[in-house]
């Protein structure tokens, strides 16, 4: 069963179990190469009648199953109540590589303020 | 002069150029959805088969891997039968910590989390990470108290993503 929000592992598993290219699923579904691709990546947020469309050529059927969510955990939610959520907002404007290399940054510069309070702690 | 390639590029590319098959999960995959949080490690859920724990010794090979924490000179053997031995292994390496999970709480292993996973571009390459609601559904499972900000951080990108 899939999460309906990953749309992506839907096309992107029914397309290996077909053992199709990105290409010969877009020319059975009637779609491009880049359209599937886009859609594999999560860039793409396709119709239900166009995912279903997708794993219909990838030879499946589409079924959706009503999911009931877990309730609110009260002590999530008072957690959630002291979230920044204008850091979540800016960091969802930025892509996926963006984050990635935002973070890969962070460590490295914290790395080297570690070394240097490390540094600064050895006695002369 | 500063190294263009930053030690998670490093150790990425060492997992993708031996043609590993792991999934991002933990904080760097938080990070990807949108965490506000750093961390400092990098855990990935790889699979299980022979071909894989043989291209997983291979990758790492050349970045010292090490169990974190352990004293030094404990002897520690980096091999195809020391992973094959093992399960879950926490890593210092030249490039940075990592975190090798053969399966995590609440998530299984590899295949069980495939299902669950998107493609993503990191570093110029195609990368497996957990998606969101896994993400969430394998924090709760985990049921830390040191979880819970991250939960509820989650939760709220969650409801963020889903207002857009």
């Amino acid at each position: 069963m899939y999460d309906i929000q990953n749309v992506a592992a839907v096309v992107r598993e029914c397309r290996a179990a077909a053992w199709l290219t990105q290409s010969e699923l877009a020319a059975r579904a009637a779609s491009s190469q880049s359209g599937i691709a886009r859609i594999e990546e999560g860039s793409a947020n396709p119709t239900v009648r166009t995912l279903s469309r997708i794993v219909n050529a990838a030879g499946f059927d589409l079924r959706v199953t009503l999911v009931p969510r877990p309730a609110p955990d009260p002590v999530i939610e008072r957690y959630k109540q002291d979230v920044d959520r204008s850091l979540l907002r800016e960091n969802l404007r930025r892509t996926i590589d963006e984050r990635l290399r935002s973070l890969a940054d962070w460590q490295r510069d914290s790395r080297a303020l570690q070394q240097a309070v490390r540094a600064a702690r050895v006695p002369t | 002069m500063t190294d263009s390639i930053t030690p998670l590029q490093r150790l990425l590319d060492a997992l993708h150029d031996a043609g590993v098959e792991f999934i991002i999960v933990g904080g760097v995959a938080a990070r990807a959805h949108g965490s506000s949080r750093l961390t400092d490690d990098l855990d990935v859920s790889y699979s299980r088969s022979p071909g894989n724990i043989a291209r997983v010794v291979q990758a790492l090979a050349s970045l010292d891997p090490y169990l974190r924490g352990a004293p030094p000179g404990l002897p520690f053997e980096w091999s195809d039968r020391t992973l094959h031995n093992g399960l879950n292994f926490t890593l210092t390496t030249t490039a940075g910590a990592l975190d090798l999970l053969g399966e995590i709480t609440g998530g299984g292993g590899y295949a069980d989390l495939l299902p669950h996973c998107i493609t993503v571009t990191v570093f110029g390459r195609e990368t497996l990470l957990l998606d969101l609601p896994h993400l969430i559904h394998v924090k709760r499972a985990a049921g830390r108290p040191k979880d819970f900000e991250v939960i509820a951080e989650l939760e709220a990108l969650r409801e963020e993503t889903e207002r857009r």
